[in-house]
């Protein structure tokens, strides 16, 4: 095994669902379709695991935020196609903000200490 | 919500099916993907499959995201999925465990109905625990069992009290109805004026009659089932006039088929309590609390207010008891404690049904094993898998307990056919109703609990056990320890059980084996009543009963007559004192029974005359009084053998024509009831009697040489063509009058017989179940035995040594339960006592024979055990 996926790092949260929300934006997409593109977007460093992927979906289906229906895929493989909702573009632009502040915070507690400023 | 469980149901198995279906889609996009790459198709899916990880663990994750409201419905409906599944497998254990059950419960079930018709429901009237019998006559005893007032007591009572609001007496007699079809002989309802409306009961159809009737109202009312049986039940009915003992009578109403009461009446008449300083009976009386009156208020008042009653004359105040009886214990008393004991027999049943179900399941668990380690190890929590165990005990009782609801309105629709005649009361409110549902399930709850908990909890617990390094022999021993004790336990069950019905047919072969002092073989009696207003003076009611005797003499096959004013073996004999010229006085409580027969009366009962004389026909009216008396008076007042041509007389104070001279001693004989013993008794010439109300009822006995069916029809012509304008009497052998008398005391027994005999039945499938299983279990080390030269009749000792170490403790404990508890029995036994070494000894040694009986094919089995297949399986 050439490289240990991150995904064992516990993501935080609720970033899983930023990160199914976020990538969604592109267009509808079915559960391995999902995984996919999220280990391509982060360069086979996020694998997600599909333990945590499809209750995910079901979860976030369950609060509207992305809906599901059945489709037929290039290759006629009935599958689960999911599309974000306009609730689920909503919970996005909040899920943004909070991930901007959020690794804003992170990343003010990350920088080194500026030395304090006389008056 | 049934309905919306299983629209939930619906709704999760589609979800379940896509769920299924997008985890495949996701799997086979990851193959192709894979291949796309170049990899083969085999490692492409495993590594697909490596990659997606455990399946059920997804799937069981998404469902958990569905969300917590269904989850646990989700989860009963994945253990009773998972239970109805693993039950199909193994169709022979389920099958076993929901017939030994639903026969459990259905027995149960069945006797609880009864019970709770007769004993439970609420009587049919107006707020019934009102109503009460008030009492005011001696203490139990040879003249009176049943609670009653005297008339003049009635009448005063009934005139001025401050405790009833409504009072009534009523009774019941045969009377010949005319005007609808051939004259019929009905058991006529008398009551007072109150009667209906203190009882708070109106007609169906008419009305009933009301305070102030009377004698004088020439009115009835019918039942449902006459005026079914009769009247087609036609609603014009009304107004119809029926003549009821030579009364003419208006119908005015018909009564529900609820009505009942008294129990055998079929019509109802208006009767006034006339004061006769003669009358010395008691009867029923009934009142009504008033409205605010506690039942204690209610006993001090009728003990003050008796205290100040008249006594007739020759009575001691001191000698009676004031009582106020709830009427509903007087109509029921008789038999709770017959119903509680046939009750508690058929809860033994239910509890050994249970422990053969918990043993199956106990086997099932043992089987699975494997399973249970594996779903634990896959995370299934002890919890779970507690609740799975019971679920599939929860599953088996409530289809047992379905089928025992339909077993049990079978089995009390039979119960209440065989139940004798007349001693089940309130059968009419015998049905499976809302308290028998709850009951049902009720039963179910707790088999379930009874059945399931124990193996269940002993599976998880010796889980945990060998989770803890325990070896996997001890795990069995454990496990086999609870089932032999809860086989032990049936057989102890099943063994009072037994040792009881035991008592209860010992008691009936010595009831049957009475030797009465007559002969009932051969023996046809008919008999007649004679109706008082065409039949009033002693001359004409003696002058009917010979012209009888003589037409029965005249047919063929008959070979003796007797007429005797007494019905054999039946009820309410006349006894009493007597006089003995110059000789001592009786004492106190000494009484004969004083019956009027025809000179061929010992004759043709195959009674002896041990001395002197029978009556012949010189014993005449007018002619000096004769006598027949009994062995037992004859030894009492002459031991010396001397009684012939003494002189005894039924009045205190005789005057020379009140005098009898004894002719001839006779065997005592059994009078009434065949489980007393024979009584004292003195016979008077019919010729001379000279008492009009001791000649109205006639029973004539024929010793028959014919057969029946010949002889009695013969019966009927000639009795008919003495007088046709009677009722056609019943004509019967002798022999079946004892069979009525013992109805009680034979269905008893057989009842409790069949309990046990199921009992034994389910203990003897519980021994073969343990043992069968322990051979299919010990198949390997038998074979090793065998290998090692034991001989099948070693291995086969091996099963019976196993046999004997459950039989011997269960009897054992049987044997020490039965001694303690056989004494509930002591009141239904007839000359057994409760602890009868012989009955003990006989059950408990058929007992241990069928046990190893149900040994045999294990042992067979195990002897037959090949060495080398059984060493190969493993």
């Amino acid at each position: 095994m050439a490289k240990q996926p991150l995904s064992r790092i516990e993501l935080l949260q609720g970033t899983l669902d930023f990160i199914i929300l976020q990538t969604l934006r592109w267009g509808p997409r079915h559960g391995y379709g999902i995984a996919q593109m999220i280990r391509a977007n982060t360069g086979d460093t996020l694998q997600v695991d599909t333990g945590s992927l499809y209750p995910a979906l079901h979860r976030l289906e369950k609060k509207k935020w992305i809906a599901a229906a059945w489709e037929l895929s290039e290759n006629k493989q009935r599958v689960r196609v999911y599309r974000l909702t306009s609730a689920g573009r909503k919970q996005l632009a909040v899920e943004r903000t909070r991930w901007e502040q959020l690794t804003g915070a992170i990343a003010g507690v990350m920088r080194q200490p500026v030395p304090e400023a006389e008056s | 919500m049934i309905r919306s469980f299983f629209f939930w149901r619906r709704r999760r198995d589609a979800r379940d099916l896509e769920l299924d279906d997008e985890i495949r889609a996701h799997f086979a996009m990851a193959v192709a993907d894979r291949m796309a790459r170049g990899e083969s198709p085999e490692d492409a899916a495993a590594a697909a499959r490596r990659e997606f990880g455990n399946v059920g663990h997804v799937r069981e994750v998404t469902r958990e995201s569905w969300g917590a409201a269904g989850l646990w419905l989700e989860r009963l409906d994945q253990d009773l999925r998972f239970t109805a599944r693993s039950l199909r497998r193994s169709p022979g254990v389920a099958a076993a465990a929901i017939i030994t059950l639903a026969v459990g419960i259905g027995a149960t079930t069945a006797m609880f109905t009864i019970m709770n018709g007769v004993l439970l429901r609420p009587l049919p009237f107006a707020a019934p625990d009102r109503l009460y019998i008030a009492s005011y006559n001696p203490p139990p005893g040879p003249f009176s069992r049943i609670p009653g007032l005297y008339d003049r007591h009635f009448i005063a009572v009934d005139a001025k009290n401050d405790l009833f609001d409504g009072f009534a007496t009523f009774w019941s007699n045969p009377a010949t109805v005319r005007g609808v079809g051939d004259p019929v002989k009905l058991s006529d309802g008398f009551g007072t004026g109150d009667f209906f409306d203190l009882l708070g009961v109106a007609a169906e159809i008419g009305s009933t009659f009301h305070h102030g009737a009377g004698d004088d109202d020439h009115v009835v009312v019918l039942s449902d089932r006459l005026w079914r049986d009769r009247f087609h039940a036609d609603p014009r009915v009304l107004g119809h006039v029926l003549e009821i003992d030579d009364v003419a009578r208006t119908i005015i109403g018909v009564m529900p088929p609820s009505f009942q009461f008294p129990h055998e009446a079929e019509l109802w008449t208006p009767a006034t309590v006339h004061r006769d300083e003669h009358r010395m009976m008691t009867q029923l009386a009934l009142g009504r609390l008033r409205p605010g009156m506690t039942e204690g208020q209610a006993r001090a008042r009728w003990a003050a207010l008796t205290g100040h009653l008249d006594m007739p004359p020759g009575l001691d105040r001191s000698a009676l008891v004031a009582q106020l009886i709830p009427l509903k214990e007087v109509v029921v008393g008789d038999v709770r404690s017959s119903l509680i004991l046939f009750g508690g027999a058929v809860a033994f049943v239910l509890l050994i049904a249970c422990a053969n179900v918990a043993n199956l399941l106990l086997m099932r668990v043992a089987v699975r094993d494997r399973e249970m380690a594996v779903r634990a190890a896959l995370g299934a929590g002890r919890v779970r898998l507690v609740r799975q165990l019971l679920t599939e005990a929860f599953a088996i009782a409530a289809v047992a307990t379905a089928l025992g609801i339909g077993l049990a309105y079978a089995a009390v629709r039979g119960l209440v056919t065989l139940a004798p005649n007349q001693t089940l009361p309130r059968v009419e409110s015998i049905r499976l109703d809302l308290r028998v549902l709850a009951f049902a399930i009720g039963l179910a709850a707790m088999t379930t609990v009874v059945c399931g908990l124990a193996p269940a909890l002993h599976a998880t617990e010796l889980r945990l056990r060998a989770a803890l390094a325990a070896g996997a022999r001890t795990v069995a021993g454990g496990r086999a320890r609870l089932r032999s004790t809860l086989v032990v336990a049936e057989i102890a069950l099943a063994l009072v059980l037994l040792v009881g019905a035991g008592l209860l047919i010992r008691s009936l072969q010595r009831l049957t084996s009475v030797d009465l002092g007559f002969q009932t073989a051969d023996r046809l009696v008919a008999t007649v009543d004679l109706p008082a207003n065409r039949y009033t003076t002693a001359e004409q009611m003696r002058d009917y009963h010979t012209r009888v005797a003589a037409a029965l003499a005249r047919i063929p096959g008959v070979d003796a007559v007797g007429s005797i004013n007494w019905r054999p073996l039946g009820v309410a004999l006349t006894a009493g004192d007597f006089t003995i010229e110059g000789g001592p006085k009786l004492p106190p409580d000494y009484m004969a029974d004083k019956l009027n027969v025809s000179p061929g009366y010992f004759r043709a009962a195959g009674m002896h005359v041990l001395r002197g004389r029978p009556f012949d026909n010189t014993d005449r009216a007018g002619s000096p009084g004769a006598v027949i008396i009994s062995e037992s008076v004859a030894r009492k007042f002459w031991p010396a053998g001397d009684a012939v041509g003494k002189r005894i007389s039924f009045s205190d104070k005789p005057t020379a024509r009140d005098w009898f001279t004894i002719v001839g001693v006779v065997n005592d004989v059994v009078q009434q009831d065949i489980s007393s013993p024979r009584d004292a008794a003195i016979y008077q010439p019919l010729a001379q009697s000279q008492v009009a109300g001791w000649l109205t009822r006639g029973s004539y006995l024929v010793h028959r040489v014919a057969p029946a069916a010949s002889v009695a029809p013969a019966m009927r012509e000639a009795i008919r063509s003495i007088d046709p304008s009677l009722p056609v009497e019943q004509v019967f052998e002798l022999r079946d009058a004892i069979g009525w008398t013992i109805q009680a005391p034979r269905f008893a027994a057989r009842l409790l017989a069949s309990f046990s005999l199921l009992a034994l039945g389910l203990a003897l499938i519980g021994i073969y179940g343990v043992l069968a299983y322990s051979v299919a279990q010990r198949a390997h080390e038998i074979g090793v035995r065998m290998a090692l030269g034991a001989t099948p009749g070693v291995v086969a000792g091996m099963i019976l040594r196993r046999t004997l170490m459950l039989a011997v403790p269960g009897l054992a404990i049987g044997v020490a339960a039965a001694a303690a508890l056989t004494r509930v029995l002591a009141n239904f036994l007839f000359h057994v006592q409760p602890t009868d070494p012989a009955t003990f000894a006989s059950v408990t040694g058929l007992f241990a024979v069928v046990a190893l009986g149900a040994a045999y094919l294990p042992a067979r089995r195990a002897a037959r055990v090949d060495p080398l297949s059984a060493l190969r399986s493993d």
